[in-house]
């Protein structure tokens, strides 16, 4: 009875010592993730003015790239200059709006509002820091010469894009 | 008049809609199992509760639209999934496929306001493995 005994301890033991190491891998590629934080919302102060401004009863857009690791994207915005749902309109609506970086995740982040690039309706940012940028996106749109816009649903789209450099 | 506050008051909702993403950054085209053509694979990961629909896109160096097939043009991503697939470009066009992107579609009928479509290309190269 003793010997089935050690024979179970030393079975026991040799169990115990052949544990292995348990090996965690991972690796960190480059990655963009574009995330839309915030809805914009047009106010609406005036009968010929839809406006995010949040001084005009609006909610400007906020838009949050997420890049892994530094160098490798350019986020581009362009703010709208048409509506994507509308009432019919025959006057000219004109157009205004502007990205600009909100929260970032690294201090240094804040030199990508003075290096932006902007063309038309269109701003650039070359995301040379890893992190998270918080972008916010003001919209607004004016009809004719101080027309009223008829009743109804306006929407407009922003879009946002990230660019592989 | 009254209508406009009325739907811009319905409007007044912010919402937190989640994230797109798309991976790798640079991905290669190979010489794919059909004569002729190359490929590559690309994923998309959908965290966007208001997208379901992804548009595939191959541009080249001016942004101008190359020729190219995916088994499907429009991808269906429900939320929080993640979708592989294959793009396939001809062997003659590889060279010219600088970008490749997915663009979010967004539906008339979902009842938010969602404004914000993302855009995000990878970048090819025309390389070729």
């Amino acid at each position: 009875m003793k010997r089935p005994s050690i024979y179970a301890a030393a079975l026991l033991l040799s169990v115990s010592a052949s544990a292995e190491e348990a090996i965690i891998e991972g690796n960190v590629e480059s990655k963009c993730i574009i995330n839309t934080d915030v809805n914009g919302v047009y106010g609406n102060p005036t009968p010929n003015k839809l406006s995010t401004l949040t001084a005009d009863g609006g909610v400007a857009s906020t838009i949050r790239y997420d890049v892994a690791l530094a160098d490798y994207y350019l986020a581009r915005i362009t703010t709208p200059t048409s509506f994507s749902t509308s009432p019919s309109l025959n006057d000219v609506v004109y157009w205004d709006g502007s990205t600009s970086v909100g929260e970032v995740s690294d201090s240094t982040m804040a030199a990508y509002d003075t290096d932006k690039v902007t063309y038309e309706a269109t701003t650039e940012f070359d995301l040379t820091v890893a992190g998270s940028t918080w972008f916010n996106v003001t919209s607004v749109a004016e009809y004719g010469y101080d027309r009223a816009f008829p009743g109804g649903t306006y929407r407009a789209i922003v879009q946002a894009e990230c660019i592989a450099k | 008049m009254r209508n406009v506050f009325f739907l811009v008051g319905v409007l007044l909702t912010t919402t937190t809609l989640g994230a797109h993403e798309m991976t790798p950054t640079y991905p290669t085209f190979a010489p794919s199992y059909v004569g002729g053509l190359a490929s590559t694979e690309l994923t998309v990961f959908n965290a966007r509760k208001d997208v379901e629909f992804y548009q595939v896109g191959v541009f080249d160096r001016d942004w101008k639209p190359i020729p190219f097939a995916t088994p499907d043009k429009l991808l269906h991503i429900p939320y929080t999934e993640r979708t592989t697939f294959d793009v396939f470009v001809r062997d003659e066009d590889v060279r010219k496929a600088i970008y490749v992107c997915t663009l979010s579609k967004l539906r008339s009928d979902v009842p938010s306001n969602a404004i914000i479509s993302s855009k995000i290309c990878s970048r090819t190269d025309g390389n070729v493995r």
